[in-house]
């Protein structure tokens, strides 16, 4: 610190002789963590090409359209896409319901306490249960115990089970996205908690909710291992392929495509399996589009402003 | 600005020389034209009303902006005649030399030994004995050894507000810089730990030139030798501490320091 | 009037309040139904048949139809396979989320991000099929083998559906970080580097550790994507280049054909049980990992 030292100019004063090596390491460390967050997206990205060149040649209106045939080649997936789109219809019906109303009291009425703890831990514990694991129980209650054998409320009850604690979890963090001054402004109107929570708390979160219930709407979409012991794992041929009764075996999409490889009863297998992947992509990513558009969307409408 | 330099400012090494200092947050001018001289081991307080950019004057000076998106410098910081912005320096060492202390104590979550080390380690320190004694010769200079030197084993976040305060001041000299930037340094903690930091900083400017952001007018007249005043966005005027407080030259800064500004 | 619209308001209060609750307690009930039924199912191979646990847990010996149920082997598949998923995924999910944390400009990131987001849609069926396709013939090729299923195969499957999760949380984790830390390692000459690694990364471990965790929890409870690409030869692993099989696989594959009643459909409950054991154990380990931080 001697008075000469600051006659010297500063560039040759740097101090620390690792300064250079410290920064080169700086420097890679950066490009790696740029380099492997890019390569990740990359991956996907090819994935996604690829299965879209893949499956292109499969996808016609008789594919989309067509019953799967057994034996013989050329069957579609018509019914299978239909028994997505139903099981998942049914699924939300118990699915939404349920979990925001656990979500609204967990968020809006519980102070805390012993009950809301036992409600976090059920739902974090029902969270982390492997999907075949449920698919089992819902095999052992559904399918054996009420002997309803394999069908598409089974199918969906068990999804609904798989569900729910996420689904819980988005009301939870909507809800806890409205301002407290909303709750207070209702309040002083005299309104009572739930006059507000209905007419101005669940209005204001109605875009990350209906966000959070698409993406879900994704998972349910495309679950399997759940669904094969449950909901069953064949499109009960002979009967009207498009089939709404809830206690007939159901087979969706994503079942098909494990079981058609896996059975492989028919001769065009990867023709079939290729064309379904890339249904089921394309619905995923659908999905997610929907999500941000009609989140941001209804977000717009019911607060005036995007969130 | 230049020509309002304390009239007793040409005997003094001037450590730090700010010229024509712009800052933008993005559109937005958050600093203008300033500029300054602080001379070698004295204490320079900046003061005025909050929102009148002293702070965003203080961070500019050691590229703290850097890490700010959106946040732009013009003009010139010279740190012994060297420009801190050039192209060719690295903040990283800029920031060695001119060390920080913030608004409120920011110890690591590590232990207070660590905590006191961890620029001396990062700077290539690995020899123990010799971290051993940085960081009691850190701790003592910021006036903390007594109170922690059988516990340095203990996480720092069980140290009271005011104790890591000093801890986070001995962090900063434990790097061994040569300006030290501080941050409203007192303003998180009691009169009692307060007077403490500022008897501190009584000491600290034998080696060490001080620059001080502080919103309180008494502490700046107890503690520093040279005072500047900022009124939105602009240094208003810079003086002596006993000319700023009795014989201001502006108007604006008369206002303030007879309470006619929040 | 007022009165009696009140009333009719606080009877409202009352029903919700009821509706609500209702709700909630839906989910202890489903969660005390789902280990009912699967701690009778799963240890029934003990209490009803007579077989030994320890054979269970350590025989390699399975015959399901010939009445041995050593399920050793799928329970080291399981936890290879898992293993090495997250050698792969864990460090590059963290890595990814410093860089979503600290290092992507916003523009980067909103153009990263719901790639990364389209990822956790996939369904794992589809993982399976694309690691059918694509990476089983690869391994085949690079390694000269016949076949290129196995629990190589399968950790890279599994490291790529964990990476989401462990993405997520620990960007998470980060970002809770208070700012202060940065501009304090900052300000004493740190680098962006030595930041994230000194003091960062450290003052996140529990949160990272919790992303880590439930990357365990989604490998080891995976099950088509699994199945489609492990080869299911029930032996015991010696080679990640070779089949082998999971505990997840050997309930889908078997689950269907094994009769009920019989032992065999009592061992594949016993090893739905010891998954969803393990599941309970890991959330209990968060909450560990959790309680550590406050």
């Amino acid at each position: 610190m001697a008075q000469a030292v600051i006659a010297q100019p500063a560039v040759a004063r740097l101090r620390g002789s690792n300064a250079r090596s410290r920064r080169i390491v700086d420097r890679i460390a950066t490009a790696a963590l740029w380099g492997a967050s890019s390569l990740v997206v990359l991956l996907l990205l090819l994935f996604i090409g690829f299965e879209f060149y893949r499956g292109a040649s499969s996808i016609s209106w008789q594919f989309l359209t067509g019953s799967p045939t057994a034996g013989t080649a050329g069957g579609g997936i018509g019914p299978l896409i239909f028994n997505s789109f139903y099981v998942l219809i049914l699924t939300l019906a118990f699915t939404v319901p349920i979990s925001v109303c656990a979500g609204m009291y967990l968020q809006e009425y519980s102070a805390g306490g012993r009950f809301k703890a036992i409600v976090q831990f059920s739902a974090e514990s029902l969270a982390t249960v492997p999907s075949i694991v449920m698919g089992l129980f819902g095999l052992l209650v559904f399918v054996s115990a009420l002997h309803w054998h394999f069908t598409a409320l089974g199918g969906a009850l068990t999804l609904t089970l798989l569900n729910l604690p996420a689904m819980m979890r988005v009301t939870q963090e909507a809800l806890a996205g409205v301002p407290g001054t909303y709750r207070e402004a209702s309040m002083a109107c005299g309104a009572t908690k739930w006059q507000t929570v209905l007419k101005v708390i669940l209005p204001s979160a109605i875009g990350p909710l209906t966000t959070g219930v698409v993406l879900v709407s994704g998972r349910i979409f495309g679950e399997t291992a759940a669904l094969i012991y449950t909901a069953g794992a064949s499109v009960s041929y002979g009967r009207s392929a498009y089939d709404v009764n809830p206690f007939h075996t159901a087979e969706t999409l994503a079942v098909g495509l494990y079981q058609v490889h896996r059975e492989a009863l028919v001769p065009d297998v990867d023709r079939i399996a290729n064309g379904s992947a890339l249904v089921l992509l394309v619905m995923v990513l659908v999905f997610n589009v929907v999500a941000r558009v009609v989140g941001r969307a209804l977000t717009l409408r019911f607060t005036g402003k995007a969130r | 600005m230049i020509q309002s330099q304390p009239a007793a400012a040409p005997a003094l090494a001037d450590k730090m020389k700010i010229e024509n200092l712009d800052i933008f947050y993005g559109t937005f001018q958050a600093m203008k034209r300033a500029n300054l001289s602080v001379p070698d081991r004295h204490v320079m307080a900046l003061i005025g009303p909050s929102g009148c950019g002293k702070s965003t004057f203080l961070r500019a000076l050691n590229r703290m902006h850097d890490l700010t998106p959106g946040a732009r410098v013009e003009g010139k910081v010279t740190l012994d005649g060297v420009d801190i912005y050039a192209p060719s320096i690295d903040p990283v060492t800029v920031r060695h030399r001119i060390g920080m202390v913030f608004q409120r104590p920011n110890p690591f979550p590590k232990s207070i030994f660590e905590n006191v080390v961890y620029g001396a380690k990062i700077h290539g320190e690995k020899n123990p004995k010799r971290l051993a004694e940085i960081a009691e010769k850190s701790l003592r200079a910021a006036a903390l050894w007594d109170e922690v030197k059988d516990r340095l084993s203990r996480s720092a976040l069980d140290l009271s507000g005011g104790q890591q305060q000093r801890l986070c001041i001995a962090r900063v000299l434990a790097v061994e810089p040569e300006v030290i930037l501080m941050d409203e340094p007192a303003s998180a903690l009691d009169p009692i730990a307060t007077s403490k930091i500022e008897d501190l900083i009584g000491e600290l400017k034998r080696d060490y030139t001080v620059i001080i952001v502080t919103h309180s007018m008494q502490q700046a007249a107890r503690i520093s030798d040279f005072t500047s005043f900022f009124l939105l966005g602009e240094l208003i005027e810079v003086g002596t501490t006993s000319d700023i407080f009795t014989r201001p030259r502006d108007k604006r800064t008369e206002d303030y320091i007879t309470g006619r500004y929040g | 009037m007022v009165g009696v619209r009140a009333s009719k308001a606080h009877r409202d209060e009352g029903i919700a309040l009821v509706v609500l609750m209702s709700c909630s307690a839906l989910f202890v009930i489903a969660i005390a139904l789902i280990l009912g039924f699967l701690a009778f199912n799963g240890t029934r191979l003990f209490w009803g048949d007579h077989y030994s646990p320890l054979k269970f847990l350590f025989g390699t010996d399975w015959d399901g139809f010939g009445g041995h149920y050593g399920a050793a082997t799928f329970i080291a598949g399981s936890l290879v396979a898992t293993g090495m998923a997250i050698a792969i995924g864990g460090p590059l999910g963290v890595a990814i989320g410093v860089f979503f944390s600290e290092l992507a400009p916003k523009r980067v990131a909103t153009a990263f991000k719901p790639a990364i987001e389209v990822l956790v849609g996939i369904p794992s069926v589809v993982y399976g099929w694309l690691g059918l396709t694509l990476l089983v013939p690869a391994i085949a090729t690079v390694f000269h083998l016949p076949d290129g299923d196995g629990l190589l195969a399968a950790g890279i499957v599994l490291s790529i559906m964990i990476l989401p999760t462990v993405i997520s949380l620990s960007e998470d984790a980060l970002r809770v970080v208070p700012n202060s830390l940065r501009e304090g390692s900052a300000a004493l000459g740190a680098t962006r580097w030595e930041t994230i690694t000194k003091v960062l990364l450290p003052s996140a471990s529990s949160g990272i550790a919790v992303a880590v965790i439930l990357g365990v929890a989604r490998a080891i409870g995976e099950t088509l994507a699994v199945q489609l690409v492990l080869g299911n030869a029930a032996i015991l692993p010696t080679s990640l280049l070779k089949p082998a099989a999971a505990l997840t696989s050997e309930i889908v594959m078997d689950m269907g054909d094994a009769p009920d009643g019989s032992g065999f459909k009592h061992a594949l409950f016993a090893m739905a049980f010891l998954l969803l054991l393990i599941s309970m154990g890991l959330i209990l380990l968060i909450r560990l990992a959790l309680r550590r931080r406050t």
